[in-house]
């Protein structure tokens, strides 16, 4: 009797402890993922619609109806790529992925109708160094783009003077380079999306 | 008498048992994002968050925990409040989730809470527990808030985003790099063990 | 062409330019504490090594195969922590069996690594940049070997310093950061080393 019953404190008890401590665990965890798992969806979607927004240079109030709104007002879908209209006519947006330093950069790079000067780019994803290459989804960074074409080159942060020049980042010059090397091949990534050339 | 004890575990791990300096614990972390003071307040939330439900749920469960399988169970409870952390940051504030990685995950690992658990919640009554949990968070808290402060201030001349310092200021890169985390950290220690230790003379 | 170059480049940046204990602040609390002696020291690097080598690419199967199919991704936290606790577990078992002073100059350290950041973390860094099985456990290699690396360097600067004269609040943790501080900076010159292209 004795036996039986040490036998239930040695193994069956902490087996089932184990057992009912882990039910809870996942019970709760399950509970609150699918309770915010719709909101999680959204925001994705709302930072991919608005890395579009951005590389197209479309105002937009930075909430998610604010994006939601004019994304849905202003974007038009096409196959592999988006358009919306400027004051110059017909911008192009391509999304384009290519390797970091970490793993592999992910942007949304929008064009003039001369697929060469860039109306923004935004990053969708990136997962560099924090706080050295992951500066690169800062503002000032990726405005740099902005009206110009490539070929870029790098320079030290803060002393960009021609048009062809882009700050790299202090501390991040491998993932300023890969991002420099992305958004050389932007243009003729765009060209052979849009036009199949 | 409760509540000078409740006095007493609130206030030890703020000064005289801090976890960070005294204890030197806890470190890993949360010093990678101490670059930028939003995401330090953010994670040193989610450690105190974690600590100080942890204890509270192993205090209540400490006279049923089978000790062959104690470490199991405490790292179940603290893996799940710390998911819980890492769902909520990802559906209400995506923009800090994806800055901070995969550093909340490591709140886990992060030596405080288990050291807390082990050393209090097991011998504690619930509510005691939770208020030293919370109090340990704290320190650590105001320690890592304090590096983030100088790290971002000097590194990037502004302090949660917004400019402080004009442009006369260069910009002291090295304290957004890494070397400049451990530098600081230890400057910290430094200036705190000095402090400590004249007060010890003196006495 | 660049995803046949990223295993080797993610293996040699692991271990030097975005080294995880310098670079990334992971596995400091043992480094601290266990870098006073260099035998003590070199045990637990090697083991260190062993267990990121072997749990990285394991928890990559158990995230492709079992969390991903189900939608669990947001159990990885405690699925990766119980796999890397079985398998040291069980590593350590093995190892006790088998040979008496692997044990002594290994094993020992096992059950501290289980709780290490470092070994949590590299799985964790290795489901955020999406690596293949490859890359992943070259990852896990190279980041060992730069924890490894690491500790030794701390160890043999230390064994040095005992003959040095330490403000006594510095001593321990504080001149032990402060190494580690310009240790960072020295490995943070490693970044010439890739180029790219």
């Amino acid at each position: 009797m004795s036996t039986q019953k040490v036998f239930y404190r040695e193994r069956i008890y902490p087996l089932l402890f184990m057992f009912l401590t882990t039910f809870f665990c996942i019970l709760l965890t399950a509970g609150i993922h699918l309770a915010t798992q719709d909101k999680a969806l959204a925001n994705e979607l709302s930072f991919t619609r608005k890395a579009i927004l951005d590389a197209g240079g479309v105002e937009y109030e930075n909430t998610t109806e604010g994006i939601e709104l004019a994304y849905k007002k202003s974007v038009k879908e096409a196959e592999g790529y988006f358009t919306t209209s400027g004051t110059s006519g017909t911008r192009y947006i391509i999304p384009l992925e290519g390797p970091g330093l970490w793993g592999t950069i992910s942007i949304m790079a929008g064009f003039q109708e001369d697929l060469s000067t860039f109306t923004g780019i935004a990053i969708v994803s990136q997962n560099e160094t924090p706080g050295l290459g992951a500066r690169i989804e800062e503002p000032w960074f990726t405005a740099q783009f902005k009206g110009k074409q490539a070929p870029f080159t790098l320079v030290e942060e803060g002393t960009a003077a021609t048009s062809s020049e882009v700050d790299a980042i202090t501390g991040a010059t491998r993932t300023s380079e890969y991002f420099r090397n992305l958004s050389n091949q932007a243009a003729d990534a765009a060209k052979r999306i849009i036009r199949g050339e | 008498m409760a509540k000078n004890k409740l006095r007493k575990t609130f206030m030890e791990p703020l000064g005289k048992n801090n976890p960070v300096f005294v204890q030197i614990l806890g470190i890993c972390s949360t010093l990678a994002v101490t670059n930028k003071l939003q995401n330090t307040l953010v994670m040193t939330l989610g450690v105190m968050f974690t600590t100080a439900l942890s204890s509270w749920t192993i205090s209540l469960l400490r006279n049923h925990i089978p000790s062959r399988i104690r470490m199991m169970v405490e790292t179940m409870v603290i893996a799940t409040f710390v998911i819980i952390v890492d769902i909520v940051l990802k559906a209400f504030y995506p923009d800090m989730w994806k800055q901070l990685g995969p550093y909340v995950g490591l709140i886990i690992t992060n030596c405080i809470v288990m050291g807390r658990v082990e050393a209090f919640a097991l011998q504690n009554k619930p509510m005691l527990s939770l208020v030293d949990g919370l109090a340990s968070g704290l320190g650590y808290a105001y320690v890592l808030l304090a590096i983030a402060f100088v790290r971002e201030l000097l590194g990037t001349g502004s302090l949660w985003g917004y400019r402080i310092l004009g442009s006369w200021w260069t910009n002291w890169s090295i304290m957004i790099m890494p070397p400049g985390g451990f530098f600081v950290l230890a400057i910290l220690i430094w200036i705190i063990r000095e402090t400590i230790m004249k007060e010890a003379k003196h006495a | 062409m660049h995803e046949s170059l990223m295993p080797f480049a993610v293996f040699f940046a692991s271990i030097f330019t975005g080294n995880i204990l310098l670079t990334n602040y992971l596995g400091t609390c043992s480094f601290l504490s266990v870098s006073k002696e260099m035998k003590t020291s070199v045990g637990l690097g090697i083991a260190v090594i062993f267990v990121m080598a072997t749990t990285t690419p394991l928890n990559w199967l158990v995230y492709e195969y079992l969390l991903i199919p189900f939608g669990l991704e947001y159990l990885r936290f405690i699925v990766f922590i119980i796999v890397i606790a079985a398998f040291v577990q069980l590593t350590e078992m093995t190892i006790e069996r088998y040979s008496e002073p692997l044990y002594q100059s290994l094993g020992i350290f096992l059950p501290l690594i289980t709780v290490n950041c470092a070994i949590l973390g590299v799985s964790l860094f290795m489901v955020i940049r999406e690596y293949t099985f490859f890359t992943s456990f070259l990852f896990g290699l190279g980041s060992g070997i730069g924890w490894f690396v690491a500790i030794i360097a701390m160890a043999g600067i230390r064994v040095k310093l005992k003959n040095a004269k330490v403000p006594p609040a510095l001593e321990g943790p504080g001149i032990t950061l402060i190494i580690a501080g310009f240790m960072a900076m020295a490995f943070m010159g490693f970044s010439g080393m890739i180029a790219v292209s």
